[in-house]
C-alpha cells in the first residue's frame, strides 16, 4: 500500500545541485584536501523509511546525511571528489531494501551505501553485499546478528555499521534496571528481530546483575500498529512494576500516549524506553511525555560536551531549524567515516577502502569511537536518562544521565551465545 | 478478561467509522474508495489545526470532519463524477492516485514528523475496578461510536432521504427510472462517508500519532471488515469492526503468535461460505 517512491524529481534535483555545488567550488577551498584523482563525483547510495507512520524517523536521517555531503562538498569532497548522495526510501521490508541495493549499484553506479532502519533488511543486504562488491555502512538497524554472525562469524567483510546495536537497547538497559526498585518487568515491543532481541537480551542480562527480577508479561505489535490499548490491557493485566520497550518512532509516540490514559506511569514503578530519547519521539509527544521516563536512543544531542558535538549541534540547527535526532547523527557519521577511510586508503579499491576501516577512529558528534577491527562496529556509549521537562527546551530533555563505559555492555568477540 | 474485550470494542469503533463511509460509498455508487483512509488522516490533521487554533477539542471534533466532507465534494464533483462510466479499474486508479497526492500534501504542509496534541484533561481519566483499567476517553469513543451508528440507521430508516439511499443501493437502475437524481445523490453520499472517515480521524488525533501516511494502515483493515461484513451493508461494517475489535484484542491474550492472522482468516472463511458477506446481498 505504500506508496513507491524512488528517486522524486525533487530529490534528484537536489542531490545534483549539491554535485555541482561541490564541482564548481573553487580551488582555494579545496586546500586542505589532497587531490587523490579519484573518479568523480565519488556515489553514496542512502536508504531508509520515508513513507508511512514512521517515515518522520528517515527524514532525520535525510537530513544528517545532506548535511555531512554539503560540509564535505564545501571543503573539497572526499579526496578532491565531490560526494553524490541519492535517497531511497527502504520501507522496512526485506525485498525492497534488497531491491533498493541492487538498483543503487548496478544501476545509478553507487560506490558506497548508507542507512538502513530495520535489522531484517540490514541482514539481507548485508548478505548480498559481497556479490555486490561494494561496502555498506549501517546508521541504524540494530541487531546483534549484523556484527556478531554476518561480520565477526561469517566474515562477510563488506558489512559496517555505525550505530549502537542492542546492547544499548538490551543491556545497558539492564544496567539502568538493576538499581530500579522493580523486580517484575514485562514488555511492548514490535513484533520483529530487533523487538524480540532486544527483550532476550534485557532478560538475560538483568536476571543475571538482579538474580530475583521476574519477567511476567510481554506482547509484540505488529508494525504499523496505530493502537497499542489491547496490548496494554493485556500486559498491565500480568502486574508488572516496570515496562520495557522498545518501540519507536511514531508507534512510540501512540503507546506512550496510551499507556498514559490507562495509567500505566502511576501504576508502575518504572517505563523503559529504548529510542525514546530519538528527536522524532521528544516532540512528537512534547508535554504528553511523562517525568521520569527512562529513555535512550543511538545518541543524544545533549550529550557529550564536546566541541565536536557543539559544532555539529549548531551546523544541524542553521541547516534544518531544529536539533538533530540520532539518525541524524549515525548516518552524518557513516559519511564521515567513508571519507576517512578513503583519504586514509588513497583509493576507492574495495578491499583497500574495507582494511582502513578496520580500526579506524573517529571524533564524531556522538564522542570518540572506535570501528573495531574483528566485527566492523563502532564502538561508542550513549546515555539512558529520565525525561524531564524543561523550560529552556521547546521539547522534553534528558535528565539524570547514566553513561557506561563501552568495554562493560558492549560484547566482545567471540560472543558467547545470549542464554535465555 | 471483560475489559480487553471493552478495550478491543474501542479500538474497533475507529474502524467502523472508517467502513462506515467506505461501505455506504461502494453500496450506492459501487466505488472502492481507495483514498478513504487518507481521509481518515486529513480528518486528523484538520481537527490538529482547529485544536491548535481554538484550543478546544470540542470545536475540533466538529470542523475537522466538516472540512473531511468539504473535501470528500471537491473529489467527487471534481473528478470521480467523471469516471463512472469508466471501467472499475480507472475509479480505482482515481482514488488511489488521491492516496498519494493526499500523502504527500500532508508531508508538505505539516512536514513528516509525528503530530500529537495532548490528550483533553476532562477525558484523561480512567475507570479502575481492581487492577484492570478502562480508559475515560475509551468510553467516550465507544459511546460515539455507537450514537454514529444509530444515528445512521434512524437516518437511513426513518427520513425520506435515507429511503432514496436504500433504494439507489438496492437498485440503481429502478431509482433512475423512478426519478431519482443520482447524481446530486452520489456526491451527498460521499460527503456523508467522507465525513465518517474525517470524524474516525479527528477522534484518534488526540491518542494516536498523526502522521502522514497513517491512513494506508487502517484502509486495509476497513476493507477485510467491509468484506467481512458485505460490501455495502452498513450493518455488516458495524458487526465486522467489531468482529475485528474483539479478535484482535482477545487474539493477542490467548494466542498472539496468531493474532495477525485471525482477522485475514475470518475474512477467508466468510469468502468460502458467504462469498457476498455476513450481512451483504447476494448478487445476480
Amino acid at each position: 500500500m505504500a506508496p513507491r517512491r524512488g528517486t522524486t524529481r525533487r530529490r534528484f534535483l537536489q542531490s545534483a545541485a549539491l554535485a555541482a555545488a561541490g564541482l564548481g567550488l573553487p580551488k582555494a577551498f579545496a586546500a586542505e584536501t589532497p587531490d587523490l584523482k579519484l573518479k568523480k563525483p565519488i556515489k553514496i547510495g542512502c536508504q531508509t523509511i520515508l513513507s508511512g507512520p514512521l517515515g518522520g524517523y528517515g527524514e532525520f536521517m535525510r537530513k544528517g546525511t545532506v548535511l555531512a555531503v554539503e560540509e564535505i562538498n564545501k571543503a573539497g569532497g572526499i579526496g578532491g571528489s565531490p560526494i553524490e548522495v541519492n535517497f531511497r526510501d527502504e520501507e522496512l521490508k526485506v525485498d525492497v531494501g534488497v531491491k533498493n541495493a541492487r538498483y543503487f549499484v548496478q544501476d545509478w553506479g553507487a560506490d558506497f551505501l548508507i542507512g538502513i532502519d530495520s535489522s531484517a533488511v540490514a541482514l539481507a543486504v548485508g548478505e548480498i553485499m559481497p556479490s555486490l562488491d561494494r561496502i555498506l555502512v549501517v546508521t541504524h538497524g540494530a541487531t546483534e546478528k549484523f556484527n556478531e554472525d554476518l561480520v565477526f562469524k561469517r566474515h562477510n567483510r563488506h558489512c559496517f555499521r555505525v550505530c549502537v546495536p542492542v546492547y544499548q537497547d538490551g543491556i545497558a538497559s539492564a544496567m539502568v534496571a538493576k538499581d530500579l526498585p522493580v523486580k517484575r518487568w514485562a514488555t511492548i515491543s514490535p513484533d520483529y528481530e530487533y523487538g524480540h532481541t532486544s527483550w532476550k537480551m534485557f532478560r538475560a542480562y538483568l536476571k543475571k546483575l538482579k538474580p530475583e527480577v521476574e519477567f511476567v508479561g510481554e506482547s509484540f505489535a505488529k508494525f504499523g500498529t496505530v493502537d497499542f490499548s489491547s496490548h496494554i490491557t493485556k500486559v498491565m493485566g500480568a502486574n508488572p512494576e516496570g515496562i520495557f520497550s522498545t518501540e519507536w518512532g511514531g508507534e512510540a509516540v501512540a503507546m506512550v500516549k496510551q499507556a498514559r490514559l490507562f495509567k500505566v506511569f502511576e501504576q508502575t514503578k518504572a517505563v523503559m524506553i529504548g529510542m525514546g530519547a530519538a528527536m522524532d519521539v521528544l516532540q512528537g509527544l512534547g508535554p504528553d511525555y511523562p517525568d521520569g521516563t527512562w529513555a535512550s536512543g543511538r545518541y543524544y544531542f545533549g550529550y557529550p560536551d564536546t566541541p565536536e558535538n557543539k559544532r555539529f549541534n549548531d551546523a544541524f540547527r542553521k541547516r534544518w531549524d531544529g536539533p538533530p535526532s540520532y539518525p541524524s547523527e549515525t548516518s552524518y557519521t557513516a559519511i564521515h567515516a567513508i571519507k576517512k577511510a578513503v583519504e586514509k586508503a588513497k583509493t576507492l579499491d574495495v578491499p583497500k577502502v574495507i582494511e582502513a576501516m578496520e580500526g579506524l577512529e573517529l571524533d564524531r558528534p556522538a564522542g570518540k569511537c572506535v570501528i573495531r577491527k574483528e566485527d566492523h562496529q563502532a564502538v561508542y556509549a550513549v546515555p539512558w536518562g529520565q525525561i524531564k521537562h524543561d523550560p529552556k527546551f521547546p521539547m522534553p530533555t534528558l535528565a539524570n544521565l547514566k553513561v557506561f563505559p563501552t568495554d562493560e555492555y558492549y560484547r566482545k568477540p567471540p560472543f558467547a551465545p545470549v542464554e535465555g | 478478561m471483560l475489559f480487553q474485550g471493552l478495550v478491543g470494542l474501542s479500538e474497533a469503533m475507529y474502524l467502523w467509522l472508517v467502513a462506515a463511509g467506505l461501505s455506504l460509498i461502494f453500496g450506492v455508487m459501487r466505488v472502492l474508495n481507495f483514498a478513504h483512509g487518507s481521509l481518515y488522516m486529513l480528518g486528523a490533521y484538520f481537527a490538529w489545526v482547529a485544536f491548535r487554533v481554538s484550543g478546544s477539542f470540542v470545536v475540533a471534533l466538529l470542523v475537522g470532519p466538516a472540512l473531511v466532507a468539504a473535501v470528500g465534494w471537491v473529489i467527487e464533483f471534481g473528478f470521480l463524477r467523471r469516471v463512472y462510466s469508466a471501467p472499475e479499474a480507472f475509479q480505482l486508479l482515481l482514488t488511489f492516485a488521491f492516496v498519494l497526492m493526499l500523502d504527500d500534501v500532508v508531508k508538505l504542509a505539516f512536514g513528516p514528523v509525528y503530530q500529537s496534541p495532548p490528550t483533553p484533561a476532562a477525558l484523561s481519566g480512567a475507570v479502575v475496578i481492581g487492577h484492570s483499567i478502562l480508559p475515560t476517553y475509551h468510553l467516550f469513543i465507544l459511546g460515539v461510536g455507537t450514537l454514529v451508528g444509530l444515528g445512521l440507521w434512524l437516518f437511513l430508516e426513518k427520513t425520506s432521504f435515507g429511503l432514496v439511499i436504500r433504494a439507489t443501493a438496492a437498485d440503481r437502475e429502478m431509482a433512475r427510472a423512478l426519478g431519482v437524481r443520482s447524481s446530486r445523490l452520489f456526491t451527498w453520499v460521499f460527503v456523508l462517508g467522507a465525513w465518517l472517515a474525517g470524524l474516525g480521524g479527528a477522534l484518534s488525533m488526540p491518542v494516536r500519532a498523526i502522521s502522514p501516511g497513517m491512513g494506508e494502515f487502517i484502509i486495509i483493515e476497513a476493507f477485510v471488515v467491509v468484506v467481512l461484513g458485505g460490501l455495502g451493508s452498513l450493518r455488516g461494517a458495524f458487526v465486522g469492526a467489531l468482529l475485528i475489535g474483539l479478535l484482535h484484542a482477545y487474539g493477542l491474550l490467548f494466542m498472539p503468535v496468531f493474532e495477525l492472522a485471525l482477522g485475514y482468516m475470518a475474512m477467508a472463511a466468510v469468502l468460502i461460505v458467504r462469498p457476498w458477506g455476513l450481512f451483504g446481498v447476494r448478487e445476480g
